[in-house]
């Protein structure tokens, strides 16, 4: 057994606002191994990663790095003693060069003057030349693909002579090219004698890549294993666990008039790199259509781009009628309601009243022939929606900003039904809420599919998908990786999925 | 209701450290401040003067908080108000029926704030410039535009150190002392703007577009339109700020050093800062700011130098103008998106 460099015993950490994150767990890297962190979405990988690498710190539990017990205060201190972490968003400078970028880190804070570069240079190509790890120095990094601004992110750590190296989801922004060459490189770091520890929900890449894999879920420690003694499907059951949910899907589907029709689907994501790639599929009356998968495969993209919020290519209709080309209000008024998956950002305008959020994107009703506001009438139909979605508030003049998580998605949900859809798309209606709002949006959402409503549920929680939902598609990388009506799934087989397999591999 | 009481406490502390610097310096604030408020408003006379000072500034104050809802910062009135009072003032040359030349005026001088307005909407919207940058350039443009035409095109043949006087019957009527009914002008539009922001759809618009664009967007709202509308009624209102200047303010010229406009469209961020970015709000800062200035007139007389006038005049601005501009701030910093704890 060799050494551990680094080892995290019995870490426990429960967020100010009462979110445990973490409990009890144990991990430790070994020298010279990339060991793979494997969990779904709030898992507590990053939070993990956050405390090895000083940005937080654990609310128990201790830290034992070379053998000596440690705390660091903050990032800088992780770094001097060797840990280095590479976050999802990187930290360059734009205007920069590769090399400025580099030296603007290791040389410490310097008011004025420009960036000297020429003391590390010599530093940087060596340790290009030993890492396989090749950046062009001299050009401005906002010039350069995201592929090589991680790199460049990567060599800026390995210039402070780490020996652990955290990398947070590496693989979102990369084409599987740029996979490749990055795994290419961690490989021959591990030759070096140093450590990478590689967070990821992709099955394959911990297959491909990693020594030894520690699978997390829901904050607590469920395996360690050598890579090699392990398998595809017995990652994917530890990370998303065997528990089945009750299924409330129906069997006995009517079959009722399509709604919805969405054919080959084509969105531009940041940086050239199409976020959603040709995705078809269609939402019935009466349906719930579930789309899983681990958050930032493209799901966010995908309903920006139906209800009109960002452009795309491909065939949409809702109810025959083209989307092509529509703006949201447009998308709206042809009966397509949408609850946003950031109820503060996108779904509320906290400052303004409760009764001001409630008739926010369906204002025309309340407004006179001049377009002067009908007060009266918005405050005796936000009483009623209030009223209706048992909506905890002193009253309709209440800021939306006072409101608890839970009935701010309440009046969310009230107002998008009050506006009589055609189709609704949830997005991740019930993240974040306690138990009570998350069963009774669950509950709507069941009823109004009774009651004939085509829905379109996107979720990262494989419970309420399982719950809810009849067919079952699952997002990966920007397409979908199989429909499939939810009685002939199982967790396992949707968690193959949501790692990347194809239907045809998850099912073998 | 919070808002009033914060600004009321802003307003005392104001006038405490107004008063502390005054004592240091050996003066008796008690006296100074009763000089201040009697000048200010002990007659009809005095308060004539407070209120009619207070009446372009009610106009630029507007055009900065109608800029706040809509999510701008909007310094543009300065350049705005002046174009206004040229064009207000070259209107006079126009061929008109005497009754008709005041109302051709103000409405011609509301159309060239607009325009004056516009390529800072069109550079926003269809380049993405600041609108800071590109007010504080055309402020700029505006100055020495109206400089080279009060001096070159439209001065006096007689007196040379100012343009033409408007003729008496295009006029703002007068009142009472020096206020005319240039006060209907900025009442209006001050309630004008109140009704639009809270009981039309397109005040709630720009309400929405100003606090919080995403969900505005999502929810079928074109934020660019409300930027639009917002920077254009800022352009009309700054303008007649300027109009009512000239045709409301003896000497109904513009002197070549352009005192009848002095800071006009700057001292409205102040006011609307005091008004919490309120139509009615923009009243009362506007009405503060004319009492300041007409009484600093009286403080003078009982021997405070004209300097420690204008610090204490600051003081008590600053102070007031602090939590709005503390607000703000806060909301600048609390609307970047944060990535939440996965």
């Amino acid at each position: 057994m060799a050494e551990n460099l680094i080892e995290a015993r019995k870490i426990t950490k429960v967020y100010p606002d009462g979110t445990q994150a973490l409990f009890e767990v144990d991990f430790a890297v070994q020298a010279g191994e990339v060991h793979g962190l494997l969990g779904e979405n709030g898992a507590g990988k990053s939070t993990l990663t956050k405390i090895l690498s000083g940005l937080l710190s654990p609310t128990s539990g201790t830290i034992l790095w070379k053998g000596k017990k440690v705390r660091f205060g903050s990032p800088r201190e992780a770094l001097k003693a060797g840990i280095g972490m590479v976050h999802q968003h990187f930290a360059l400078v734009g205007p920069y060069t590769g090399l400025e970028n580099i030296a603007l880190g290791a040389e410490g804070v310097r008011i004025l003057g420009p960036v000297r570069t020429r003391w590390i240079g010599k530093k940087v190509e060596n340790i290009m030349d030993r890492s396989g790890l090749r950046v062009p120095l001299d050009v401005p990094v906002e010039d350069l693909p995201v592929g090589v601004q991680q790199r460049l992110e990567i060599l800026k750590v390995l210039v402070r002579e780490v020996e652990l190296l955290i990398l947070d989801e590496p693989t979102a922004v990369l084409t599987p090219q740029e996979v490749d060459e990055l795994f290419s490189v961690l490989r021959s770091l591990a030759s070096l004698g140093k450590s990478v520890v590689l967070i990821t929900h992709k099955l394959r890449e911990v297959l491909e890549v990693t020594d030894r894999v520690t699978v997390l879920r829901h904050g607590k420690l469920v395996t360690v294993r050598p890579t090699r003694e392990t398998s595809l499907e017995e990652l994917a059951s530890s990370m998303v666990g065997r528990e089945m949910p009750r299924m409330r899907g129906r069997t006995n589907r009517s079959g009722g008039k399509e709604v919805l029709r969405v054919e080959n689907l084509v969105v531009p994501g940041v940086g050239g790199k199409p976020a959603v790639r040709g995705v078809s599929f269609s939402v019935h009356e009466g349906e719930i259509l579930g789309v899983a998968g681990v958050q930032g495969n493209g799901q966010t993209e995908l309903v920006e781009a139906m209800v009109g919020l960002r452009p795309w290519t491909g065939k949409v209709e809702l109810n025959g009628k083209s989307l092509a080309g529509l703006g949201p209000a447009q998308v709206a008024a042809l009966g397509l309601a949408h609850i946003p998956e950031d109820r503060q950002g996108m779904g509320l305008i906290l400052p303004f009243s409760v009764a001001e959020n409630a008739v926010l994107g369906k204002l025309r009703p309340f407004t006179d022939r001049v377009g002067g506001l009908r007060w009266r009438k918005i405050f005796r139909s936000t009483a009623d929606l209030i009223q209706r979605f048992s909506v905890q508030t002193s009253g309709p003049r209440a800021q939306a900003r006072s409101l608890s998580g839970g009935n701010q998605q309440r009046l969310v949900v009230g107002r998008e039904l009050s506006k009589a859809p055609e189709l609704l798309i949830a997005n991740q209606p019930t993240r974040g809420l306690d138990i009570a709002a998350t069963h009774y949006i669950r509950e709507t959402l069941l009823k109004l599919r009774d009651e004939g409503l085509a829905l379109l549920l996107i979720s990262a929680d494989l419970d309420e998908i399982f719950e809810l939902s009849d067919r079952v598609a699952v997002m990966y990388n920007g397409t979908f990786t199989g429909i499939s009506p939810v009685e002939k799934l199982d967790r396992e087989r949707v968690g193959l999925l949501m790692g990347g397999l194809t239907f045809e591999e998850a099912r073998g | 209701m919070r808002v009033v009481l914060e600004s009321l406490g802003a307003l005392v502390l104001g006038l405490v450290i107004g008063a502390l610097i005054m004592a240091v310096w050996g003066r008796d604030p008690w006296a100074s401040y009763r000089a201040l408020f009697e000048g200010a408003w002990g007659n009809t006379r005095a308060l004539a003067s407070s209120v009619s000072r207070s009446l372009p500034l009610v106009l630029t104050g507007l055009t900065f908080a109608i800029g706040v809802r809509a999510g701008l910062f909007n310094i543009g009135a300065q350049g705005q108000m002046i174009i206004g009072a040229i064009v207000g003032l070259s209107s006079a040359l126009l061929a008109l029926p005497a009754g008709f030349k005041l109302p051709v005026a103000m409405v011609l001088s509301a159309l060239a704030g607009v325009l004056w307005a516009l390529p800072v909407a069109l550079l926003k919207l269809l380049r993405g410039v600041s609108e800071v940058i590109s007010t504080i350039m055309l402020n700029w443009v505006a100055h020495w535009l109206a400089l080279y035409l009060v001096v070159r095109k439209l001065s006096d043949p007689v007196r040379g150190e100012r343009t033409f006087q408007v003729p008496v019957g295009m006029r703002f009527p007068l009142i009472q002392g020096e206020l005319t009914w240039a006060l209907v002008v900025s009442l209006l539009a001050a309630l004008f703007l109140y009704w639009l922001l809270w009981y039309h759809a397109k005040g709630y618009e720009i309400r929405a577009a100003g606090l919080n664009p995403k969900a505005a967007t999502t929810a079928g709202i074109s934020v660019r339109r409300s930027i639009l509308l917002a920077i254009l009624l800022g352009g009309a209102c700054a303008a007649w700020a300027g109009a009512i200047q000239v045709l409301g303010r003896f000497p109904y010229a513009i002197t070549s050093d352009l005192a009848i406009l002095g800071s006009l469209g700057f001292d409205g961020i102040a006011v609307a800062l005091i008004g919490r970015n309120h139509p009615l709000g923009v009243l009362a800062g506007a009405f503060f700011f004319g009492t300041l200035a007409t009484g600093a007139a009286r403080m003078g007389l009982r021997g405070i130098p004209i300097d420690m006038i204008q610090i204490i005049q600051g003081v008590i601005v600053v102070s007031m103008a602090i939590p709005e501009a503390f607000r703000l701030l806060r909301v600048k910093k609390t609307s970047v998106p944060t990535k939440g704890k996965s």
